[in-house]
């Protein structure tokens, strides 16, 4: 978009009395092939295009979007979001006639692309799932199915606003699936790896691919022999990397601002307070290079950081955004996310993971007499105004006497984030990062989880 | 017009076929879609966020031979567009065969689905405003214990569609509907419970306060639950919920994953996976219903299917690829990702009503568990059919609700639950949604508490 297309844009905004206005330009181009059966079931290539414009009248907020451009049309739309004000209210910006000095911010090159996935060729792609495919299958003849895939997605954005802002980004990321099912006795078992990476698609040369897909695999096969877990109340294990999905959902989720500033959220009003066992420090850093979850800038223009958490288990700060920041009272952490221009910008998580502590996993594991290993976890989700989490253990084991036990089948955690963080009372010095996608009012964006192994003394285990 | 003008649906569509024509495929299908959304939320008296949307996009799978290959663009400019067609061209170039047949124009069924109310198109910002007021308004005079509603939305939708194919299918459908929510968040000591409503539907016309008395008297009745003893109980899914649980599980009835190996239905058509009072259709031509369409993305016409009949299953609902690959009929049921690609999509996907009320299924054994609220999905798997999930909800005793709980999950696999139901109620929730299922009793059920 023109400087002075997106300024007119602007200007009208504030002409209807906003106190900010803010545009977000979009063209994404998203590339997937999967492959079952020993044969491409899918080939698809989509291209994202639209415009956001947010006007922010104080707290409130109004947002309007389009995929069409052309400038009657997106003045329409802000007269038609308009609708609902009361002509009296918001007058902060409305005096601008002056033309916009432009400024962009200075964006530190993290995640360099060696390989455009847009001029790559698609026999490329297929080689990947045909050796994933091949690996999974060496691995038992209770392989039944087989599903991979690779996504390449390529975002061209602008973010402008009536302050002045002028913020272009390129995003590119690539991610890998694969979907291993394993039968047995008239069961069915899947299991899956899923990693990602903000690179070009030297991602893919870089992978070891058969390494996942055996990984996979094996992990379905071991579970079709598995018995069912004994539930109730127990000390409980968390394995790393994924693991980290632990922390994302009980307490990163309520950290954010965007439940803060609505008073849904449990940790509302508790900085400085002591929330965690002193064990735990937790950081989301947004800077990380080439992870899944990074971004040079967020979706409102302000160039990544990290920021602690928590620290030494006392409250620091909130994940903000621009208006979680301004009602709150914590300074801006570049969290203002989206998944397209869809949506506006809420605080988000990026790379979210508890540091690594002290102890061995030989040692965390060794304290538990009777309890759970939550060796890789599942998805999970939570209600931020009451706390209540839960998830799925993908591959789960029994502990008995400090000592890994038989695998078991059917487990998930169920708890609430207030009361978990406490009982996290060993942290482990392995600390790895994982791949996901996390959804919430501002669309599903890609996040990085990450853990060391950790002991929680306690949590509820779905079983039988 | 020049290569960059954004053009209309309909120009959009005769601009792709023929770009695909030129491309050398004579075989392709193609679904365009425009929408406008109206919506709103209210927090603390003020409007915190309005949203104004008009999205356009179109899809196209083409056939280079029998591969095809599918794309989808949300710019609708010539340029685009032929973009769009030169990228499926190159999927197809990739994609192995796959067996089937475009349809070819037929007369669509002769239903007044009633899904396109004119005057949705006079739903303004203000009346969505008022109303969401006054629920918020009414929520805190239900209860004093109500503490916050962090979730207040009123919203209209319209959506326009076109499918075509090669073989000269053309259709144009409009649906149109609103919906408005209330999340109530109450606290007893440090205890929050949330209760949630959720109303839709194809007209306007909501009651602020029965919304706000039914999100509130949800969340406070669960303010002083208790977790429960572990054990194997009988236990009766709310109609609030078991369609939740349904629609999780409906993906093992699609022809798609039978094909790919991904159901334990494979091979089951003919025999009983349920207990005889278990009869499941697909409705697309039920009337003002949320999943309701005469046609579906494949430009098949739409039909009712009967899916599970006495407990004995009967088909899978397909796409027309995975009803080839089955070896099944194609039932109607296609629909277009977001990437394009085809699918296979519930069409009013529903559990078929018991004759018992559901007082008499709480009073059917001398306790059970009577569940309203379930916490997550994640440990839910629609491939092994294994359940384990976080439930909230209340003991019952002889009949007798005696005490709420929370803190438990429960535990059971899906395929066995199936053969497990001791009863059905003769309610559906009146929440406006594509899966209805009433109250089912289910013996056998691990808690953990």
């Amino acid at each position: 978009m023109e400087q002075r297309h997106a300024e007119r844009l602007l200007q009208a905004g504030c002409e209807r009395g906003a106190d900010f206005v803010e545009l977000f330009q979009e063209e994404t181009r998203h590339t997937s092939l999967s492959y079952a059966n020993n044969r491409v079931e899918t080939a698809t290539s989509v291209t994202r295009y639209g415009v956001g414009i947010r006007l922010l009248f104080g707290t409130d907020v109004l947002y309007t979007q389009t995929s069409r451009d052309d400038e009657s049309h997106v003045l329409r739309l802000i007269d038609a979001v308009c609708a609902v004000r009361e002509p009296t209210i918001g007058s902060g910006a409305r005096s601008r006639r002056h033309a916009i000095d432009w400024r962009s911010p200075d964006l530190e090159p993290r995640h360099p692309v060696v390989l455009d996935p847009r001029g790559v060729g698609p026999e490329r792609r297929l080689d990947v799932l045909r050796r994933a495919d091949r690996a999974a299958r060496s691995v038992s003849h209770r392989v039944s199915q087989v599903n991979a895939r690779t996504e390449d997605v390529v975002s061209e954005i602008l973010v402008c606003n009536s302050e002045g802002l002028w913020a272009a980004d390129t995003r590119t990321r690539c991610r890998f699936h694969v979907t291993v099912t394993a039968e047995g006795g008239g069961e069915m078992f899947e299991a899956r790896e899923a990693p990602g990476a903000q690179q070009g698609f030297e991602f893919f040369d870089e992978l070891d691919v058969e390494a996942l897909a055996h990984e996979a695999a094996e992990r379905a096969v071991r579970l079709v022999s598995a018995g069912y877990v004994t539930g109730g109340q127990m000390p409980v294990v968390v394995g790393n990397g994924f693991g980290g999905v632990i922390f994302h959902e009980a307490c990163g989720h309520l950290l954010e601002t965007e439940g803060v500033r609505h008073k849904a959220s449990v940790f509302a009003a508790r900085l400085g307070e002591q929330i965690a066992h002193a064990e735990v420090t937790a950081v989301d850093d947004g800077t990380l290079p080439g992870s899944w979850g990074s971004v040079r800038m967020d979706d409102e223009g302000m160039p990544a950081r990290t920021t602690v958490l928590i620290k030494a288990g006392v409250l620091q700060t909130y994940l903000s955004d621009r208006l979680g920041a301004q009602q709150t009272g914590v300074p801006r952490s570049g969290n203002g996310r989206r998944e397209s221009y869809r949506h506006a910008p809420v605080s988000r998580m990026c790379n979210t993971y508890i540091a690594a502590g002290l102890h061995t996993p030989a040692a965390v594991i060794a304290s538990v007499d009777n309890g759970l290993y939550a060796k890789k976890m599942g998805g999970g989700s939570v209600n931020p105004a009451t706390g209540e989490f839960n998830f799925a253990v993908e591959e789960a084991y029994r502990i008995r006497h400090g000592r890994v036990a038989e695998l078991v089948r059917g487990a998930s955690l169920i708890g609430q984030g207030e009361t978990i963080l406490p009982r996290i009372s060993m942290v482990g010095d392995d600390l790895a990062f994982a791949a996901g996608m996390c959804g919430a009012s501002s669309g599903h964006v890609p996040v990085t989880v990450g853990q060391p192994t950790i002991r929680v003394d306690e949590i509820l285990v779905g079983g039988r | 017009m020049s290569a960059a003008t954004a053009l209309t649906l309909a120009e959009a569509v005769d601009v792709v076929a023929r770009e695909a024509r030129r491309a050398g495929s004579d075989r392709f299908d193609i679904e365009a879609d425009e929408s406008d959304r109206l919506g709103l939320d209210v927090f603390a008296g003020q409007v915190t966020k309005t949203d104004v949307s008009s999205l356009r996009g179109l899809s196209i799978r083409l056939f280079r031979g029998r591969r095809p290959g599918c794309a989808r663009t949300e710019r609708l400019t010539v340029d685009a567009l032929r973009r769009t067609v030169t990228e499926a061209s190159a999927q197809a170039t990739l994609a192995d065969e796959a067996d089937l047949d475009l349809p070819e124009p037929a007369a669509l069924p002769a239903v007044d689905l009633q899904v396109d109310d004119p005057t949705l198109d006079f739903v303004s910002l203000a009346q969505m405003k008022a109303l969401a007021l006054h629920v918020e308004a009414a929520a805190f005079e239900v209860d004093p214990r109500v503490e916050n509603l962090p979730y207040l939305r009123v919203s209209r939708n319209r959506r326009s569609s076109i499918v075509c194919n090669s073989n000269g299918v053309l259709y144009q459908s409009r649906q149109g509907s609103t919906t408005a929510g209330v999340g109530a968040v109450a606290r007893y000591g440090q205890i929050r419970k949330m209760g949630i409503d959720t109303r839709g539907g194809r007209a306007f016309d909501y009651d602020a306060a029965s919304m706000a008395r039914r999100a509130v008297e949800r969340a406070v009745e669960l303010l002083d639950a208790t977790p429960l003893a572990s054990g194997v109980y009988p236990v009766v899914l709310s109609h609030r919920v078991s369609p939740q649980l349904f629609g999780l599980f409906a993906s093992p009835f699609f022809a798609e994953a039978v094909h790919e190996g991904r159901s334990r239905l494979q091979g089951q058509i003919g025999r009983a996976i349920a207990v005889p009072e278990i009869a499941i259709v697909c409705d697309p031509l039920t009337p003002r219903a949320a999943g309701s369409y005469l046609f579906d993305s494949e430009g098949v016409p739409a039909r009712t299917v009967h899916v599970v009949r006495d407990g004995v299953l009967q088909t899978y609902l397909s796409t027309l690829a995975s009803a080839r690959a089955t070896g099944v009929p194609p039932t109607g049921t296609g629909s277009r990702d977001e990437s394009g690609a085809i699918t296979t999509r519930l069409a009013n996907y529903q559990v078929g009503k018991g004759v018992r009320r559901l007082d008499d299924l709480l009073a059917a054994y001398s306790r059970c568990l009577y569940v309203v609220q379930l916490e997550g999905t994640a440990a839910c798997s629609a491939v092994s059919g294994e359940i384990s999930i976080g439930a909230q909800g209340f003991m019952y005793e002889r009949g007798r609700r005696t005490r709420p709980v929370d803190r438990v999950t429960i535990n059971t696999n899906f395929f066995d639950l199936l053969h497990r139901i001791r009863g059905l109620s003769d309610t559906y929730s009146d929440a406006f949604g594509n899966v209805f299922v009433p109250d089912v009793l289910v013996d056998g059920v691990h808690v953990s508490g």
